[in-house]
């Protein structure tokens, strides 16, 4: 059983997706096609992307609610920066931004002491309300043809967001699993004093996950951003649900020290599978909300009842 | 000798600031309002203001002994809508009486839900009601299919807006729920099993207490509070209307308890202390928009408001050499 665990806790997003595909496949003839699938990889890069940072946040024990609203203050400050310093500029600045949000909520947790939830979800409200007026309320459109070339460009017939998601994805696998900061945050989310007694500074671990998440939020806001060419304050709500649970059902777990990235990239491409689903039905779109907030209360199911055994074992004093 | 006398003066400045501190910024905050614009020094915009934080004060109860007994709910926005649409929508079949007593009792099943999750299926209560904030906005859409529900039932809309003896029903009908709340806080043996379990959940299991009852009593009770909110609300605008209807309401009554003096993470707390920041929230909402103020601001401001009073807590603790 707890070898069955172990597997699954690697690879149980894997038997998600399988059935996922048999009960597509057999919807639908058009989704055995190279170019359905990669949409709808291609669909699953922001959960992917902003899953990535939200792993590193719960493995380390936290957890960010303002990650849509960092999007939408990435996308208003491109819009406003385009025209002003050319689009590489912009974008660096805008990511800057974003990662400063990130320093704020850090340093609140760690130096105010104040609960994770409680202040990025004051963040959340507090960088609505920049973003709004920082745009003026309105929605700004961008000009600049050539800056959609991040969200819609392909290189070599691939689609740019999926290479963005790749890399991403193999700067964080390394930075999770082989380096002394991913086991630093393990070490904090496993047993937070313990990691504190052997002298790792715990704030600064924090303070670097809260950068990471709202950076990683900040790189899905430029994508949208460009795919749209419209620079939306109010982007994406209720997107953080997505991250979470796109986390959550890759198998990092909730009780924190254990993150697993791979399930993350799968669990979000899971999500953008049941979002073509839905579309197939041609349902109305508050289905996708109900859908998402049901994947995330079923993970979560299953993430407590894993723990629930993985605990009776323990007392039993078996060695896990 | 001198540090024994600054200690005591800070034990001091903390006890008082927990009495009275609250009080304190509410006066100060009608002071700057009402020296800034003669519209809000009236009468008719106290009264309203009194009104208004009904909606928070009521929804407020539950949470705070939610909070007190350690947990969170942030699902109670959406809930408020989703009740709100469902519960208005029985009006033709079953009456206006009928229709809010359904609409109470469908809130607290649902609050009862949330608790048989968090407790019998052992998911914390943060994420567990963060998925259900979405499931029950969504299932608040699904409904009505994204029209709000006009309301011209009587007796529904007197909740909101009726008057006895000249004083708003929303403000009589608060009075009443916070001598309940307060009946069963602290004259009750429930209420002691809420702070028991708020203050060591371990403790209260060995000394025999029921924990996941009490915490699963704790979430059906913000759903009740949460319905008799709906209901005043709803009839408040006259209409239930599944997008907007409380929209970031989770966000204020958080805001209100911790302002208030509840600890986060559990323990004793005040109903009084969120009697009043309810209308502090309030009145600062009421002044910034009757300044003109971007309600964009309102909501930095409020968000602030949160960051602070967590961190004022903390602040007062540590002033008083207690750790949570």
């Amino acid at each position: 059983m707890i070898k069955f665990l172990k597997l699954y806790e690697r690879f149980g997003i894997f038997i998600f997706i399988i059935l996922g595909s048999i009960f597509l496949a057999i919807a639908s003839p058009n989704f055995l096609q190279t170019n359905t699938i990669l949409n709808i990889i291609a669909q699953g890069t922001y959960g992917a992307i902003v899953g990535f940072g939200m792993t590193f946040a719960i493995t380390s024990g936290g957890f960010d609610l303002s990650v849509a609203a960092v999007m939408g203050l990435t996308s208003v400050f491109l819009s406003l920066l385009i025209p002003v310093l050319g689009i590489p500029l912009a974008i660096i600045i805008s990511l800057l931004v974003a990662s400063s949000v990130g320093l704020v909520n850090g340093l609140i947790i760690t130096k105010l002491n104040v609960n994770p939830l409680i202040t990025t979800l004051a963040m959340m409200t507090i960088i609505r309300g920049v973003s709004l007026l920082v745009a003026g309320g309105r929605q700004i459109v961008i000009s600049e043809k050539m800056f959609s070339i991040i969200g819609t460009g392909f290189l070599a017939g691939i689609p740019i967001p999926i290479i963005i998601m790749v890399v991403l994805f193999i700067f964080m696998f390394f930075t999770m699993y082989h380096s002394p900061f991913g086991r630093h945050v393990s070490a904090v989310g496993s047993n937070e004093s313990a990691a504190r007694i052997s002298g790792l500074n715990v704030d600064l671990i924090k303070i670097m996950v809260f950068v990471l998440v709202a950076f990683t939020a900040g790189v899905a806001g430029v994508i949208r951003t460009s795919q749209t060419l419209i620079g939306i304050p109010t982007m994406s709500p209720g997107f953080e649900l997505v991250a979470i649970t796109v986390t959550i059902l890759g198998g990092t777990s909730l009780a924190g020290g254990r993150g697993n990235i791979w399930g993350t990239l799968f669990a979000a491409i899971f999500i953008s599978m049941i979002y073509y689903g839905l579309n197939l039905l041609n349902v109305q779109i508050f289905f996708q909300m109900l859908s998402v907030g049901t994947v995330l209360i079923i993970a979560l199911f299953i993430d407590g009842a894993r723990n629930r055994y993985l605990e009776s074992v323990r007392a039993k004093g078996i060695k896990v | 000798m001198v540090d024994i006398r600054s200690r005591n003066l800070k034990v001091k400045v903390a006890q008082q600031w927990e009495n009275f501190g609250m009080l304190f910024i509410l006066v100060l905050i009608l002071a700057i309002f009402s020296s800034l614009d003669p519209n809000f020094r009236t009468v008719y915009n106290f009264i309203s203001i009194f009104k208004y934080s009904t909606f928070i004060a009521i929804g407020g109860i539950g949470m705070a002994f939610c909070i007190m007994s350690g947990d969170f709910d942030i699902s109670v926005g959406s809930m408020l809508a989703f009740v709100g649409v469902l519960g208005s929508s029985f009006i033709p079949f079953i009456g206006g009486v009928g229709a809010v007593l359904s609409t109470i009792v469908i809130a607290s099943i649902l609050g009862f839900i949330n608790g048989i999750f968090i407790t019998k299926l052992r998911i914390p209560a943060f994420i567990t009601t963060l998925g259900m904030l979405y499931i029950f906005r969504a299932l608040a859409y699904l409904y009505t299919s994204n029209v709000p529900v006009y309301i011209e039932n009587k007796f529904w809309l007197y909740i909101g807006n009726g008057k006895i003896f000249n004083i708003n029903f929303p403000i009589i009908l608060m009075l009443i729920c916070y001598l309940g709340g307060y009946l069963l806080l602290r004259k009750s043996p429930f209420g002691r099993y809420i702070v028991a379990v708020g203050t060591n959940p371990d403790a209260s299991r060995l000394s025999g207490i029921n924990v996941d009852k009490v915490r699963i009593i704790v979430f059906t009770l913000v759903g009740f509070f949460v319905g008799i909110s709906s209901v005043v609300v709803s009839a408040n605008l006259g209409s239930a209307n599944p997008g907007q209807l409380g929209q970031g309401y989770e966000f204020q009554v958080i805001t209100a308890v911790v302002l208030g003096g509840t600890i986060l993470g559990g323990g004793n707390g005040s109903l009084g202390g969120l009697f009043v920041a309810a209308l502090i929230i309030t009145a600062l909402k009421n002044g910034l928009s009757l300044m003109q103020v971007d309600s964009y601001w309102q909501d930095v401001a409020t968000g602030l408001v949160l960051i602070f009073a967590v961190a004022l807590n903390r602040i007062r603790y540590t002033l008083l050499g207690q750790r949570e």
